[in-house]
């Protein structure tokens, strides 16, 4: 399950890095590709992410390289996982690797996960795709 | 899907549980020789392993006096599932820092 337990995703944006860097780390740009928060690339920072229903996130940054790294905990006491985003110059863009990584069934959302085992996976799924779609209706 | 008497994610939220399906991976063990992996003796470690058994993580084997348990790894298939929900999530949020990033280029 260790090798399990992390989801990661790479994207290329024809954008230098500054350009992405911005769109990661300031609040009102943030807001537009992903929810509403007041991140600032500072180690130590604490923020919220106000993820919608699913109510505001705790997050507190934990790395910062300026334009190459930003790692934060996210959701802590939830999910409490932690995200970073790798940034990686080429050919005049970016490469942006996303790392969600530390799932764990314990968290409550794990274990909300697990009660609705009981009712069947299918309602888990629902209940989860319901979330996500409304985060990302307050995205868009 | 066989119905399992303990559901996957109560299964894996104990770290012991996860490190004995790790363990087998490596391929089919009797319980004297999983507990050599783990400080807390033998009955601890058959309790866990009927924890995975009724999970359907793991089956059962009689090889002689002993018992071999073998990692049976396809109700993961669920935590997968768990797992590739927040995949989705993040694609698209990626997609949509692409339609910002072009948005800001322009303007």
């Amino acid at each position: 399950m260790k090798d399990g337990d992390f989801i990661e995703l790479e994207h290329f944006y024809p954008h230098p890095p500054a350009a992405v860097w911005r769109a990661l780390t300031t609040p009102e740009m943030q807001a537009r590709w992903w929810v509403a928060g007041d991140i600032k690339p500072v180690v130590g920072h604490r923020f919220e992410l106000d993820m919608g229903t699913y109510g505001k996130q705790a997050c507190e940054v934990i790395e910062v390289v300026p334009e190459r790294l930003i790692r934060y905990t996210f959701a802590i006491g939830t999910l409490d996982t932690v995200i970073s985003w790798r940034l990686r110059p080429e050919n005049g863009g970016t490469r942006l690797i996303l790392r969600h990584e530390e799932f764990d069934l314990g968290t409550p959302l794990g274990r909300q996960a697990r009660e609705g085992m009981g009712r069947g996976w299918p309602d888990v799924l629902d209940r989860m795709s319901r979330f996500l779609a409304s985060a990302t209706e307050k995205a868009d | 899907m066989t119905t399992a008497e303990i559901d996957i994610f109560s299964a894996l939220a104990n770290p012991v549980r996860r490190d004995i399906l790790a363990a087998l991976r490596e391929g089919p063990s009797p319980v004297t020789q999983l507990s050599r992996h783990f400080p807390i003796g033998r009955p601890a470690v058959s309790e866990h392993l009927q924890v995975l058994r009724r999970a359907g993580l793991v089956r059962e084997e009689p090889r002689g006096r002993e018992r071999y348990y073998h990692l049976d790894p396809r109700p993961l298939k669920q935590v997968d599932l768990w797992l590739e929900s927040f995949t989705a999530y993040w694609s698209d949020r990626l997609r949509a820092l692409e339609t910002v990033l072009e948005q800001e280029k322009q303007s």
